[in-house]
């Protein structure tokens, strides 16, 4: 288990009702805890429409999640 | 070697071309000028060309130098005639050779536009009638000689009080801008897409700034629902183009700038030669498809572009540089999510400070860069939160965006392609359209396909799945059909970006439907 910090932006935001949470997760990668936060949020967005970035730097989505990490998932906004 | 040449006689350009040749050349491209027998209405019989040397040569040097570092040519050469001249006569001359057609192509358009604009080199027009008239070659000066290639802009100069005289000093004080940066300013020629909630700070802090000529594209009038982030308008304005408004707003703030507008959003087939008249390109749409075509043109023009975006109370910034081994924004998304995914202001809302904090972030991107201030063209994606205050940077990195695809360049040049094309077909019956030899890809989901099955033998592939469906076996143009034409118009967009040839059916299976009613 993992305890990780997780910030979401934009419609990510919106459907998990906050844009910071702390979570205790035993996803291996940055793919499988979005799985379980899709499972968890009802989110909408697939991965190859976001970006994540770990500890404040992009990511690899096949990286593995690690305690403490803050985690950030960033979709593109169109509004102007 | 001296680049640049003011010329008292006549040119002889076969000896200018063959000082070019170069054995690692490919291509050679040039550029002429001519006294033309007519100006603005008037009959012109002859002009004369009156120049302040010193300033010229210099000026002239550095623009020749600066297009050859800019795009990698091997030689280049600007010889432009003072004294008097003939209808016919050549005016201007520029010669580049490089390795390849491209570079040669847009160094000597970047040539002729600075030399346009910077030089300080007059004409007098001799009309037909007797009179002369003294016409500065400088700034709005190019409307003259070349049109403007998409036809649908114009140049407004509407003058303010004649007495007015702006007064930068509060930004001249600064050290780091000065007189010399004002002077950058004046210069300089930016282009605003979009005159909304992004684009009014924008707009309004580099008209006060002093930016000398400002590009601004809008399609829309003013709505009522934009007042509440719009700031630049009032009541009075809804219905009016904001382009128009937008104009009168600048010549209201600040007369010395010039303003030239465009009152249709810019196409895929047009945006290039708009962008290259321009030195840098601010984004403040609503719009995904014209961020990134916009993105696209900046990347193959070699222009910098700030993008901003924003969503209910928190926007992104991201300033594309343009420059060779920096990330754009096809690096972080490489291909923009269904318009539906991303959110517009009107189906998400908005509320007003938000664009407001991040078009004056993007103003002042704008002035960094084009002030060389410290910070400038940072390549990081920057995230704004205005409800709990934070703000992250996040640095790209290059290496794993577009370099995985060829590179930037490979893949602006690729979508631009893409988008150029004309992908709605119109069918009365799918028969035809096998009968042309296109293979029909059904993007509905499973349960729509089981309700209503297509009548004719095709792939199931549902659109969220088809850009990692292996669509290598089947061969010939791909022909993608949904209920509406919308997720097959926005499928067959995405697999163009990976180099398939789909088409869309337009309208879909409701217009195919409609049209068997009325037969």
């Amino acid at each position: 288990m993992s305890r990780i910090t997780v910030q979401y932006y934009a419609q990510l935001r919106e459907q998990a009702g906050a844009s910071i949470e702390q979570i205790d997760t035993a996803a291996a990668t940055l793919r499988d805890l979005y799985d379980e936060l899709c499972g968890r949020h009802g989110f909408t967005l697939p991965t190859d429409a976001l970006k994540v970035a770990v500890n404040v730097r992009f990511s690899d989505w096949g990286r593995a999640v690690d305690d403490g990490d803050t985690i950030v998932f960033i979709p593109p906004v169109a509004g102007g | 070697m001296t680049r640049f040449t003011l010329a008292t006689e006549p040119v002889d350009v076969a000896t200018w071309r063959d000082a070019l040749k170069h054995s690692g050349s490919g291509g050679f491209c040039s550029f002429e000028g001519w006294v033309r027998n007519n100006n603005e209405g008037r009959d012109v019989s002859g002009l004369a060309y009156e120049a302040y040397a010193e300033l010229a040569i210099s000026e002239g040097e550095r623009v020749v130098d600066e297009a050859m570092a800019r795009f990698g040519v091997l030689a280049a050469h600007c010889v432009h005639r003072v004294g008097d001249l003939k209808i016919g006569d050549l005016a201007v001359w520029i010669g580049v050779s490089a390795a390849h057609r491209d570079e040669a192509f847009r160094a000597c358009r970047y040539i002729i536009d600075e030399i346009k604009h910077r030089l300080p080199i007059w004409k007098k027009e001799q009309y037909i009638n007797g009179d002369t008239a003294w016409v500065a070659c400088t700034h709005g000066a190019h409307a003259e000689t070349d049109d403007h290639p998409d036809g649908h802009s114009h140049e407004s100069h509407l003058h303010a009080p004649s007495t007015f005289t702006p007064d930068y000093s509060r930004q001249t004080r600064l050290r780091d801008v000065g007189d010399t940066g004002q002077a950058k300013l004046a210069a300089a020629r930016v282009l605003v897409i979009g005159a909304g909630g992004l684009g009014c700070p924008v707009i309004s802090y580099l008209a006060g700034a002093g930016v000398g000529t400002l590009g601004i594209v809008d399609g829309d009038v003013l709505d009522a629902s934009n007042l509440h982030r719009q700031v630049m308008y009032d009541a009075r304005d809804i219905g009016q183009r904001k382009v128009d408004l937008a104009a009168r707003r600048v010549a209201a703030l600040n007369p010395a700038v010039t303003v030239q507008t465009f009152a249709e959003p810019l196409r895929a087939d047009t945006i290039a030669d708009v962008f290259a008249q321009f030195d840098l390109v601010v984004e403040c749409t609503d719009d995904l498809g014209s961020r990134y075509l916009a993105n696209d043109a900046a990347v193959l023009t070699g222009t910098p572009l700030i993008l901003a975006s924003v969503y209910q109370y928190e926007g992104q910034l991201q300033v594309v540089s343009a420059l060779s081994g920096h990330a754009c924004l096809r690096c972080l998304w490489p291909v923009p999510p269904s318009p539906a995914l991303a959110g517009s202001c009107a189906e998400t809302g908005v509320l007003g400070p938000v664009p407001g904090v991040l078009g004056t972030m993007q103003a002042m991107e704008t002035l960094k860069l084009l002030l060389g201030l410290p910070g400038a063209g940072d390549p990081s994606l920057q995230l704004v939160n205005l409800l709990d205050g934070t703000r992250q940077r996040l640095p790209i990195d290059a290496a794993t965006g577009c370099a995985l695809h060829g590179g930037c360049m490979t893949v602006a040049q690729r979508a631009l392609d893409a988008a150029k094309v004309d992908i709605d077909q119109r069918f009365d019956d799918l028969v035809d359209a096998v009968a042309r030899g296109f293979v029909v890809v059904d993007v509905r989901d499973a349960d729509e396909i089981d309700a209503s099955p297509l009548p004719i033998a095709s792939l199931c592939v549902p659109a969220s799945e088809i850009v990692t469906y292996p669509l290598d076996p089947f061969h010939g143009d791909m022909l993608l059909v949904c209920n509406s034409g919308k997720r097959s118009h926005h499928a067959a967009r995405r697999l163009r970006q990976r180099g398939v040839e789909a088409y869309s059916l337009v309208g879909g299976l409701n217009a195919l439907r409609d049209s068997a009613v009325c037969a």
